[in-house]
């Protein structure tokens, strides 16, 4: 008997298989779901459109819920493709919020209400910002920056039921670009990534290599025939188009080699980013502003060799047309399909993609995007409307991301802009409500780092990098002043679930039971156990019969007027909408 | 199961079981106590401390008997030789690690040369993956290092935790995500701090059963991840609230202020084995250096930035009496290129020198200058010569006892122990080797078919490879045990392709490698 067995049997048990079996939180092997691709041909119902909804958008409502169901997934699936782009940018309030309240700003070529970015005739112009005074530019510049972050919460927290806001995020984590800091810049390549959103892989990956946020973050203007820079040609191979593979031999990861990064560099010297030129009429084109040049004289005019990974191609000469080439060249090979492929599967689905999902899922979807020439839409559309999609299996296991968290915790419960016209509160309103999810470790516009963040590839722990006791707190205390009304320091905070007027639109809110049936629908991916609605139950009405709620409720409804009456209920429903945002399967979609 | 094969195997002795049974009730013993207590339950603490991004060690720790070489292959970088802080004759700092310099005075610094693996990946994410789980560049281990060891000492982990055998956090993490070191096999050993005395306890709800199936494992996953932040956030705030600080630390400095709170930590008496901190920012591909000046700059600015917070750090130990209990060192994911570019920056590279500090640290300098050609390929970087995974396990075996056995096992086959460090508080089982330098030479260098190879050896496993200028192990040449005495190998190089390669030979505990050119 060697050592470990006979501490096992003094033990009374075999050590060795209870640490492999009666752990749950290992990191299991899935079970097998052969489930694949083909359309889903199971019953349509709440559940169904629930789940798609929750996948495809932010924090939906009941009454998204209940209009998915009715229209059946085609058509469901026809309004979340249907996107509307935006036409009028971030609003120039007059004011930039500072640490004990707001100071003014005066944007001389705007009118406060106006938006300082407008499309005209399908062309972005932006306000012109005079760089002769950097004290002003500064200024103003930030009150940008601070609007498109309030612009773009704004967006995500009205959109409902459209995958535009979705996509731009999921590209926003793709495509990174971070340190910025000119708004004009982030806001020209969200926009880049919000136009292409359900487009074109290969063409979106043309555009973002030549602008000017990506020329700026990843060294592409810096990148000469001097001095070539090989930051944004390696991400370019590793994370944005085709992904890396095993380290196979000196410098080849199997799907390219460090040669065909230097020779990629090559192409691509020359791009430079030309700030500002003045203009005049107070508007100016994006042509005019920050954008990105070709200097010929400082590009590699040399013949460039890849590696056997891309069958020995050469790109001869092409200047300011070459860097097509290139990337037509990279998405040649079919693996850029089954790249974006699993990326999009890791974003909607889940994050465990094993041989049989690569068979089933991954496959086809790649077949899909290289037959329709990179064209996302069709891949995806397909991926919502698939068996695997709607598998049991995949309904639930999701950890919802921070932005995901904060907008289902406030669109489902109603939050208020108290006067649309009021343009620094509004902003006010929607920099805190993006302020949260920054506590929670997502900051739109700046992922971590150059991979994006980390719950969609960090092996093994994927979307589980999202929690953690740091993470944790920031959650609960969101969620807790949310929906008590109650900040840290016990005062009543700015803003508050609308719990009323939320029960109020429920079908059964004087039935305690189908009350709260219908809460669990709305606010968790599964079913609750018996014991866990009776807990429910219990925090509504702690030692009380369930014909009370009626009572109490119905009181309130006959008498709406009366402070006392509706402060009883409000507080008890507060209670109970903190606990169960509290319940660990809110955190899951 | 590599970690089952092996669980505590080497600590279960029999001396101490009957004394440890004797008057025990086993039934009130913690599910994984009775092995953990025979483990001998150890105070000491690793602080990690993360250069991400890639450092530039050319610039950190400075090669004087290559400098000329180096000033002509990365000009627009450099330091000035006079301003480098010398250790000695042959090596010296960057001019702005003013405190680790007076830790080196004061024999609390270590350096390891060029340490790194076979096959550099230059991708910064493998890379890192590789450096926290101590995989080779061809496997991929989803544990952490650390957290391999900890899943041999904490049977169950987190499912009954915090117990009284395991009182404290087994690990820290001194930020929001946590570091992949110490990911065990259910789950991450760490706990996230970003201030000690914010943590406030978080409602658990009620429970249920849970369906074998992802929805499951996950909503496992974060009932017990707000269980674990309930069970510890009071130890942390007692902790906090006992611990001091005795020096002051710099402001404006990330790194500075994480291990103001290791140290407040410690000294409020938390037993934690490990704190993980990081310094981001050394991904320095352009602006490395001030035009002008290039001892200012970026990389300076984090250089300054590490060396003024461990020197406070060490200071705020020594005046708490905490010294002899904590050893830090530092590691990245890369080294960069020996030429630097023409963007005053440099880019992803093969190995990198990394510090240990502490009062407890063994060799003061591990290895030899990296040796820089005249000619560096295109892309070429340092090449290695400590393989970083002897590095852990020395720390493994020497800090944390575990036996250099269990370390084949749970780190890397090819285990070669180093003096990294020593345990202060039992002097007597210090090793007190007096070691010779390792020497080879290698005729014809140049060289155009074979090249002759001369070393000496006491009867022990002799291992020569060949590595390419990328990192790449071309081929082993030779590894057996060879008689003492002095042995040539002729090694038939005619089929490689011009270029630099270097013969790395690694006896017993000792590493060298040697440049040699194929013409």
């Amino acid at each position: 008997m060697d050592r470990r067995s006979t501490i096992a049997a003094l033990l009374g048990k075999n050590r060795q298989t209870k640490g492999q079996s009666s752990s749950k939180l290992m990191m299991q092997e899935a079970p097998v779901v052969l489930s694949g691709l083909e359309p889903y041909s199971g019953a349509w119902g709440f559940d169904q459109a629930a789940h798609l909804l929750r996948r495809a958008t932010f924090g939906p409502k009941y009454a998204q819920f209940k209009e998915g169901e009715t229209l059946g997934l085609q058509a469901l699936l026809d309004k979340l493709f249907a996107v509307e782009l935006p036409e009028e940018g971030p609003i120039y309030s007059g004011f930039l919020p500072v640490r004990n309240g707001t100071t003014a700003v005066d944007d001389p070529y705007l009118n406060v209400g106006d938006p300082w970015a407008v499309k005209i005739n399908g062309v972005w112009k932006v306000g012109q910002i005079d760089r002769t005074d950097q004290a002003s530019f500064q200024l103003i510049n930030l009150y940008r920056r601070l609007s498109l972050r309030s612009w773009k919460m704004e967006r995500m927290l009205k959109e409902g039921s459209s995958l535009l806001e979705t996509m731009t995020l999921f590209w926003n984590n793709h495509f990174v670009t971070a340190d910025i800091n000119e708004a004009t810049i982030e806001f020209r390549y969200i926009t880049t990534l919000q136009e292409n959103a359900l487009g074109n892989f290969r063409e979106l990956t043309k555009r973002v290599t030549l602008d000017p946020a990506m020329l700026l973050y990843l060294n592409g203007n810096e990148n000469t025939n001097r001095a070539p820079n090989e930051n944004y040609a390696r991400e370019l191979f590793e994370l944005f188009a085709i992904g890396k593979g095993p380290l196979v031999g000196p410098g080849d990861y199997t799907n390219y080699t460090e040669l065909d990064i230097q020779e990629a560099a090559k192409v691509l010297t020359g791009w430079r980013v030309r700030r500002q030129l003045p203009d005049t009429n107070g508007l100016v084109d994006f042509e005019n502003e920050n954008i990105s040049v070709f200097q010929v004289g400082a590009h590699d005019r040399t013949v460039k060799n890849f590696s056997p990974r891309f069958n020995n191609a050469s790109i001869t000469n092409g200047d300011d047309q070459e860097y097509k080439a290139l990337i037509d060249m990279i998405f040649a090979q079919a693996e850029c399909a089954r790249f974006i492929a699993r990326k999009l599967y890791r974003w909607f689905v889940y994050y465990m993609i094993d041989d049989t999902i690569e068979q089933n899922v991954i496959e086809p979807m790649a077949q899909l995007i290289i037959d329709n020439d990179y064209e996302i839409a069709p891949a995806l559309r397909a991926l919502f409307g698939s068996q695997h999609f709607f598998d049991h299996i995949n309904q639930g296991p999701m950890i919802k991301n921070p932005i995901d968290f904060v907008a289902s915790t406030l669109r489902p419960f109603g939050f208020e802009e108290r006067d649309p016209q009021n343009f620094v509160q509004k902003q006010i309103y929607y920099l805190n409500a993006a302020s949260y999810f920054d506590d929670m470790q997502m900051v739109y516009f700046a992922p971590p780092d150059v991979a994006g963040w980390k719950a969609y590839y960090q092996e093994p722990s994927f979307y589980r990098t999202w929690i953690n006791s740091s993470t944790l707190i920031a959650r609960s205390k969101f969620t807790n002043q949310l929906a008590m009304g109650v900040n840290d320091n016990g005062r009543p905070s700015q803003y508050r679930l609308n719990v009323l007027g939320f029960v109020a639109g429920l079908d059964d809110p004087m039935d305690v039971n189908l009350m709260l049936d219908e809460f669990v629908k709305i606010l968790y991916p599964r079913a609750l156990s018996q014991e866990q609605k009776d807990y429910l139950k219990g925090v509504l009405l702690p030692g009380l019969p369930d014909y009370e709620w009626p009572l109490e409720y119905g009181q309130y409804l006959a008498n709406p007027d009366d402070a006392d009456l509706r402060d009883a209920v409000e507080t008890k429903l507060r209670t109970l909408v903190n606990v169960m945002l509290s319940l660990p399967e809110f955190y899951l979609s | 199961m590599k970690r089952r094969d092996f669980l505590k195997a080497g600590s279960a002795s029999a001396i101490s079981l009957p004394v440890l049974l004797n008057g025990l009730n086993l039934s009130i013993l913690p599910k994984a106590g009775l092995l953990n207590f025979l483990n001998l339950d150890t105070d000491k603490v690793l602080v990690l401390i993360q250069l991400q991004g890639g450092n530039d060690g050319l610039n950190t720790v400075i090669p004087l008997t290559e400098y000329d070489k180096l000033a002509n292959l990365r000009s627009n970088i450099i330091i000035p030789e006079n301003q480098v802080l010398k250790l000695n004759d042959d090596v010296g700092l960057h001019p702005s690690m003013t405190g680790m310099r007076s830790l080196w005075d004061n024999g609390k610094l270590s350096l390891i040369h060029s340490a790194g693996y076979p096959n550099q990946n230059r991708s910064h994410f493998r890379s890192t993956d590789i450096w926290t789980s101590a995989s080779s560049a061809e496997e991929f281990e989803s544990r952490g290092w650390l957290g391999r060891y900890f899943d041999t000492q904490y049977t169950d982990y987190p499912e009954g935790y915090p117990n009284a055998d395991a009182p404290d956090p087994i690990a820290i993490t001194m930020g929001y995500i946590l570091s992949e070191t110490c990911q065990g096999v259910s789950a991450n050993y760490s706990l996230s701090i970003t201030d000690p005395f914010g943590l406030s306890p978080l409602l658990q709800g009620q429970g249920s059963d849970t369906p074998d199936e992802p929805y499951g494992w996950e909503l496992e996953f974060l009932r017990q991840a707000i269980a674990s932040t309930n069970a510890y956030s009071d130890i942390i705030k007692n902790a906090a609230n006992l611990g001091a600080n005795m020096v002051t630390y710099p402001d404006g400095n990330n790194l500075a202020q994480q291990l103001q709170n290791v140290a407040l930590l410690i000294s409020g008496g938390l037993k934690t084995k490990v704190f993980v901190c990081s310094l981001g920012g050394f991904d320095t591909h352009s602006a490395q250096v001030n035009n002008g000046d290039t001892t200012q700059g970026v990389h300076a600015n984090l250089l300054e930035q590490l060396s003024s917070a461990i020197s406070a750090f060490q200071e705020d130990l020594k005046l708490q009496g905490l010294e002899e209990r904590v050893v830090g060192m530092t590691f990245s994911e890369f080294g960069r290129q020996i030429a630097s570019n023409f963007s005053d920056g440099t880019d992803h590279g093969t190995a990198a020198p990394m510090f240990v500090f502490g009062s407890c640290i063994g060799e003061p300098i591990n290895g030899d200058n990296p040796e820089i050609p005249v000619t560096p390929e295109n892309q070429e970087g340092v090449a290695m010569q400590n393989d970083f995974r002897n590095i852990y396990g020395s720390i493994l075996q020497d800090w944390f006892g575990v036996p250099s056995e269990e370390i084949k096992n749970l780190i890397f086959e090819d285990y070669q122990h180093m003096n990294i460090v020593k345990d202060c508080a039992t002097p007597t089982s210090v090793k007190n080797t007096v070691e010779e330098t390792l020497e080879i030479s290698a005729y014809p260098n140049p060289f155009h078919s074979q090249v002759v190879l001369k070393f000496t050896t006491k009867a022990e496993r002799v291992q020569l490879a060949i590595f390419g200028s990328l990192g790449q192990k071309v081929e082993t040449v030779f590894d057996r045990s060879l008689p003492a005495g002095e042995h040539e190998i002729r090694h038939d190089g005619s089929m490689l392709p011009a270029g630099n390669y270097y013969y790395r030979l690694q006896i017993g505990e000792q590493q060298i490698t040697k440049l040699v050119v194929k013409m």
